[in-house]
């Protein structure tokens, strides 16, 4: 692949043709958050944290899946950036249930960790939640679905990697949801234990079941003064 | 009813007639079961929760059953400009439901619905496939006789 | 300036049902024409006229038949966008129910301009009355012999106002949830199942018989300097005379609201639907183009009685109901901004909203994947300009 000029935060790189932006960011060094990216999967722009400013664009771009181009001027971490990215964590956060102290997933949750870098504190505005019952009869995935972002990322590994096509997407805008079949509870008929889904999950929405005695995963918080 | 897609051979039905497919199977029975989406999906190699993300996604494809008219007032800003409220209220007395409901003898679901493209005869509502524009009170219940 | 009837010479003049009437009034001359040229050279017409679409967006229309006439492709599609959905819009209903026959002849003509062989019809679903008239159009302007190199089907949308954005609309005739996507790539080298695509506007077709027939000359000769042509308006809301009116492209919104339609004691005036700008009643001589304001040619009229709060919160309740839910600006920011909006309308709003409401817009504006999200904000913002004392007088007074 042909390599091509770029220039990312005021420094001249090279990327090759093809690559996404964010590929070509990470390549030299350069860190942006992402949600709904990963990169064992196909790119989907759903979460929008990983958007960047290209000079001479009229919106941010999504990094993840804009492919780079000879000249593109870019800049990863602007304030315009940077005030995007928190504003979007922020509605993130306001819909959703809150409850990280509670969470088995807290210490590794990638939504915490990124308001975290971001220092977004408690959303400014309230809205509504969409709770939905505990889904924990199968004995190899538990679904909280009341922590889902909608990354589909869970969807998009179940088919992509697993192989398997257990996860669709239902209803529309704020209302819509990751369903199994009628929208029903995930059981034991539908998935099998490969448990593919729950290490791709960024939140506390896809989890194992917890036995008795087991110690919540995570290194603990340290807290150093 | 609709026509659209007659001509596909149902033997080779794809995952690309998957709309199609549907809005035939709700015009033909006002709505799509569990059975007809599972069929669906059999049939095209899809997953259920893949016909029925579809199904749920369009607010003209119901998968709750529904009466054998269904009346769609429209709630946007031009109707509502021209006190849409009080046809709705006008249609929720005569039938005696409210909307998200359908009657008990099945003849009527009473559903809001956003603009119909009928904003320069504002009041207007749609019964079915029928359009009818200029709205007053009155009129709703000689409207509504017609369908049966 | 009073009425140019364009795009709508033919509405009330001709019998919608029968092709002779409308062959009888130079139909079908301009795809007979441009038949016999190379279809690079009808796109360097459309090029030279500077029509842009009439959807909303105002991309120039030549330029896209361009990109997607010299894309690779063993098969190329164009698309009717029949899916007028946005809140106050009706033109595209009357120019089907009264000349389907124009629009016809434009996808043929862009048919054969772009290399394309297969044409759709993405009819929304609220318009399914309109299919029989529309099917038996294209039935006879078959018969003629005028469809040889080009299969028009129609489709039909089944209730989402996010199928009239290009690339959801895509996915809906894939027969998918209408959900947008990301682009690039664009409609025109990748659309319609990965294949280059032209989508325009009911409307933005309609001009093509005429300007192939007339010139591109003619066709440049109205309007502003890039906004040439005409514009058929849905009028509704507050006013004596609802209907469809065809202007000049700089025609001012006066005379379209007072003159031709009638209003009185107007307070504000909704140009482009849902997302459009909100303009105030003492602004009314501004003109109507795409360099100022325009979308999709849907104005809605507000009297002063009637209260500016209540009418943004209605609209972004419609827009949180509507958006597909695939970006998460668009997804929680059109919640959250109904949100917000409803606290306004019932006096209980705070300070800070104010603040919060400005970021929110900038956010949404800047990141969400289509038109939906990034232009949701903008009757929010255009409220908060020129009605900023409704809001101030909702803050919770504690």
């Amino acid at each position: 692949m042909a390599e091509i000029t770029v220039t990312i935060n005021g420094r001249q790189v090279s990327a090759k043709e093809g690559m996404t932006i964010l590929e070509a960011a990470l390549e030299n060094g350069i860190d942006i958050p992402t949600l709904c990216h990963h990169q064992d999967l196909t790119p989907l722009g759903a979460c929008r944290i990983c958007v960047v400013e290209v000079e001479g664009s009229r919106t941010l771009v999504g990094s993840c899946h804009t492919p780079i181009t000879e000249g593109m001027v870019i800049h990863t971490h602007s304030d315009k950036v940077l005030a995007t990215r928190r504003m979007i964590v922020e509605l993130l956060l306001a819909s959703h249930c809150g409850s990280c102290f509670m969470c088995d997933k807290a210490n590794i949750c990638e939504l915490r960790k990124i308001a975290a870098d971001l220092e977004v504190g408690l959303p400014r505005f309230q809205m509504r939640k969409n709770y939905y019952p505990l889904e924990d009869i199968s004995p190899y995935v538990v679904r909280d679905l009341t922590k889902c972002i909608m990354c589909r990322r869970c969807a998009r590994a179940c088919s992509e990697v697993a192989g398997h096509n257990v996860f669709a997407i239902a209803y529309r805008g704020f209302d819509s949801k990751v369903v199994v079949d009628f929208d029903q509870p995930i059981d034991k008929e539908v998935c099998r234990d490969c448990g593919v889904c729950i290490s791709f999950c960024p939140t506390g929405a896809l989890g194992k079941p917890r036995e008795a005695k087991e110690e919540k995963r995570g290194k603990p918080l340290i807290i150093t003064s | 009813m609709s026509k659209i897609g007659e001509g596909t051979n149902p033997q080779s039905q794809e995952k690309r007639d998957l709309l199609v497919l549907l809005e035939r199977a709700q015009s033909r029975s006002g709505y799509l079961s569990k059975r007809t989406i599972a069929e669906l999906a059999e049939s095209l190699g899809l997953s259920i929760g893949e016909v029925y993300g579809v199904a749920s996604f369009y607010s003209f494809l119901s998968i709750k059953p529904q009466g054998r008219n269904v009346i769609r007032i429209c709630k946007s800003l031009p109707c509502y400009l021209k006190n849409a409220q009080t046809i709705i209220e006008g249609v929720r007395k005569e039938i005696g439901i409210n909307p998200g409901e359908t009657t008990a003898d099945g003849r009527f679901s009473f559903e809001l619905t956003n603009c119909i493209g009928a904003c320069d005869k504002a009041p207007a509502m749609m019964v079915n496939d029928d359009v009818h524009g200029d709205l007053t009170p009155k009129k709703i219940s000689k409207i509504l006789q017609a369908y049966k | 300036m009073p009425e140019k009837r364009v795009v709508l010479a033919n509405c009330g003049v001709i019998d919608p049902e029968d092709v002779a009437s409308y062959i009888e009034r130079d139909g079908f001359k301009a795809l007979k024409k441009a038949l016999k040229l190379p279809g690079e050279q009808v796109v360097e017409e459309i090029k030279a006229s500077g029509l842009r679409g009439r959807g909303g967006a105002g991309f120039p229309c030549g330029l896209k038949w361009d990109l997607a006439r010299k894309a690779q492709g063993d098969e190329k599609y164009v698309i009717c966008n029949a899916d007028e959905g946005e809140v106050g819009t009706f033109k595209d209903r009357y120019i089907l129910e009264n000349d389907p026959f124009s629009l016809v002849e434009g996808i043929a003509i862009a048919g054969h301009a772009t290399g394309a062989n297969k044409a759709y019809i993405y009819l929304r679903a609220e318009y399914h009355f309109l299919l029989d008239l529309l099917e038996k159009a294209i039935a006879q302007a078959k018969k003629k012999g005028f469809l040889k190199h080009l299969d028009i089907e129609i489709r039909q949308g089944a209730g989402a106002y996010v199928c009239g954005e290009e690339s959801a609309l895509m996915d809906s005739i894939e027969g998918k949830r209408g959900e947008v996507r990301y682009r690039p790539p664009f409609p025109p080298t990748k659309g319609l199942w990965g294949k280059p695509t032209i989508i325009n506007n009911v409307e933005t077709l309609m001009n093509i018989p005429r300007i192939v027939l007339k010139g591109a000359k003619w066709f440049g000769g109205m309007g502003t300097e890039r906004s040439k042509g005409t514009k058929v308006f849905s009028v509704s809301g507050d006013v004596a005379k609802p209907g469809v009116y065809e202007l000049v492209l700089g025609s001012s919104l006066k005379e379209l609201v007072e003159d031709l339609a009638l209003a009185k004691k107007v307070q504000a005036v909704q140009v482009g639907g849902a997302t459009g700008r909100i303009i105030p009643g003492d602004m009314l001589d501004t003109p109507l183009s795409f360099e100022t304001i325009l979308g999709a040619g849907a104005v809605t009229v507000f009297n002063e009685s009637r209260d500016m709060i209540d009418i943004v919160h209605r609209t972004l309740e419609f827009l949180a109901e509507e958006s597909c839910g695939k970006c998460a600006p668009c997804r929680e920011g059109t919640e959250a901004m109904a949100g917000i909006l409803e606290r306004f309308s019932k006096g209980e709003g705070l300070e800070k909203d104010i603040t919060v409401l400005g970021e929110l817009a900038d956010t949404m504006m800047l990141a969400s994947m289509c038109g939906l999200g990034q232009a949701a904000p903008i009757p929010v913002m255009d409220s908060l300009q020129h009605f900023r004392g409704a809001y101030d007088n909702r803050i919770r007074q504690s």
